[in-house]
């Protein structure tokens, strides 16, 4: 397999909720070393398709059309077939069957740092999880998470810390740390600006980039802010939708 | 207790505001640390001003907008509210002029009860502080609510409400109580932009004519579209004032959390001594060989007109004194 097939080729999507489509006719493609972005006004399907993405469906009827290809992993498998149309048991089913790709050859991190880590455990600790999912667990694991905490400039006592004890800036780099640790191919982040500051903002998104590059991970990036975007993306997806009123929290 | 000294007409007058903190250690025993949260600010707001405090988590702004309401008393300074001391009194003391200076804080659905409707949040606020009478206050709860667009939603309670919508019940409770000042804490935190215009057009929108507003925030597009001048805090102490509708950020810390793209991030940490800027400063100025920059702390001086100070040597400031 050449080193550009693609990791993620996912090719009209939609998904109804009982009355309407929830999204229709989305195109996906992330290629290695580069960034994806999803785009687009609240409601209309960002996190939904990252969720469909990651097989993580758990909508009524759900999925209706659609192919899903990891092509860097399997060239020919098409992951939603015989879940089209099939409803909730079908989508329940493939969600156990990529059970071993969520957090190894993908991860995802949420748009807040904080609820991505465990708070009763160290970060060193969770970050032994996360290179416990390699394929090949590295021989040094003490030296192989002081690299990776280096490598999201965090000082090696960072190891020792709960993550109560980091600050916000520490805690975004703590999380892109345990995301990029397993060695995923894929990446995907759901707006990890949200509640930064814009200096704070700039450096976490370039960080997330440089290191899946490092990594030779692609990036599927949702965001909102359009000057990250322009900045960052090799590929824009806008998502089209409708303006509608936030669901309660 | 007026004071001479105070500016005419100013619904805010902050001088020579210090707060420090002193922060346990991570330890029992660990020795306590003490935190200079806020190192010597001054400001005014006038009547029908809507001022922003901008800057990065830890630059103090949170602090100083609490501190001007009285919800945390100065190590040292003085808050002057409508010409009078506001700092070193007790609530009690207080109580009476409370109504007039209100807070709107950053996390809407921690701040309402929720058991309330949104009527019931309006009403009891302007019964209990506005010292109106239940139909009065029930009048004026529903007129404020019509006019932020809740008009439907008088019986909803908060947890079915959009986090749009539980921001607006904030902002009528305030609102309502014909306030001469209100600071509001990152208002529109954790919405996304389209909702965060619309929440900052009910606060501005809907401002008493002779209110003040303090705005704090760290989003910049905030700033430039609602505030008539920006304070950029950095390190506890005002490096730059400025109406963006007259002139752009010169100094060099300003530019860079208004455009994070213009150039380097900073990676140093801020310097203890001298300018907090000048580890991460790109210009030639903190490099010469005989450059204040590392020295002593650079003063606010006015840059292109009375409108814009700016806290920097490049710029032609001299050291605080």
């Amino acid at each position: 397999m050449s080193d550009s097939t693609p990791l993620l080729a996912l090719e009209g999507l939609a998904i109804r909720a009982p009355g309407r489509m929830l999204v229709e006719d989305i195109d996906v493609t992330v290629l290695p070393r580069q960034v994806t972005a999803l785009v687009g006004p609240s409601g209309a399907g960002k996190s939904l398709t990252a969720r469909a993405v990651m097989c993580v469906l758990d909508v009524a009827p759900g999925l209706e059309r659609g192919t899903l290809r990891y092509p860097a992993l399997d060239p020919t498998r098409d992951w939603y077939e015989g879940v089209r149309g099939q409803g909730v048991r079908a989508q329940q089913r493939l969600l156990a069957q990529t059970r071993h790709l969520r957090g190894a050859w993908f991860t995802y991190s949420p748009q807040a740092a904080s609820s991505a880590l465990n708070p009763g455990r160290t970060i060193g600790r969770q970050l032994e999880i996360a290179v416990g999912r390699r394929d090949q667990p590295p021989a040094n694991m003490g030296a192989e998470i002081r690299e990776i905490l280096g490598q999201v400039g965090l000082d090696p006592r960072v190891s020792s810390a709960l993550p109560g004890e980091l600050s916000g800036g520490m805690s975004q780099r703590a999380a892109l740390a345990i995301a990029v640790a397993p060695k995923p191919r894929l990446v995907i982040a759901d707006e990890p600006e949200t509640g930064l500051d814009p200096v704070l903002r700039r450096a976490v998104v370039e960080l997330l980039v440089t290191v899946c590059k490092d990594y030779g991970a692609g990036l599927l990036l949702i965001s909102h802010h359009r000057d990250t975007v322009a900045r960052i993306a090799d590929h824009i997806v806008q998502l089209p939708g409708q303006e509608v009123e936030e669901a309660p929290r | 207790m007026s004071s001479p000294d105070s500016p005419k007409g100013a619904v805010v007058a902050v001088r020579g505001l210090v707060k420090t903190f002193v922060q346990a250690g991570p330890w029992p025993w660990s020795p306590e640390r003490a935190v200079r949260a806020v190192q010597g600010v001054d400001f005014e707001v006038a009547p029908g001003e809507v001022i922003a405090l901008v800057g990065q988590s830890g630059s103090g702004k949170t602090t100083v907008s609490r501190i001007v309401l009285g919800l945390e008393e100065p190590t040292d300074g003085q808050i002057l509210l409508d010409g009078e001391r506001w700092d070193g009194r007790t609530e009690s003391d207080r109580r009476t002029r409370r109504a007039r200076y209100q807070y709107v804080p950053q996390d809407a659905m921690g701040a309402l009860d929720p058991q309330q409707t949104a009527l019931e949040h309006v009403v009891e606020t302007l019964a209990v502080l506005g010292g109106r009478d239940r139909a009065q206050a029930k009048a004026d709860g529903v007129a404020m609510l019509q006019r932020l667009g809740l008009g439907e939603r008088l019986d909803a309670l908060p947890r079915e409400m959009s986090g749009g919508e539980q921001r607006r019940v904030t902002l009528a409770r305030v609102l309502a109580l014909d306030p001469s000042l209100v600071v509001a804490d990152e208002p529109t935190s954790g919405l996304d932009p389209d909702r965060r215009a619309s929440v900052l057009e009910a606060l501005v929108g809907n401002l008493p004519e002779h209110a003040g507003c303090i705005l704090v925030t760290h989003d910049m597009t905030e700033a430039r579209e609602w505030c008539d001048r920006v304070l950029v805090m950095l390190a506890g102490r005002v490096i730059e004032e400025i109406d963006l509708a007259e002139s752009e950020p010169a100094h060099p810390y300003a530019r860079i959390l208004f455009d994070p793209w213009s150039g380097a991030v900073p990676r140093e940490p801020l310097a203890t001594q001298g300018c907090p800027y000048q580890p991460n400063c790109p210009l030639d100025t903190a490099r010469a060989p005989d450059s204040p920059c590392g020295r002593a702390v650079p003063a606010l001086t006015a840059m292109d007109g009375p409108e814009h100070r700016v806290a920097c040597y490049a710029h032609g400031s001299s050291s605080q004194s």
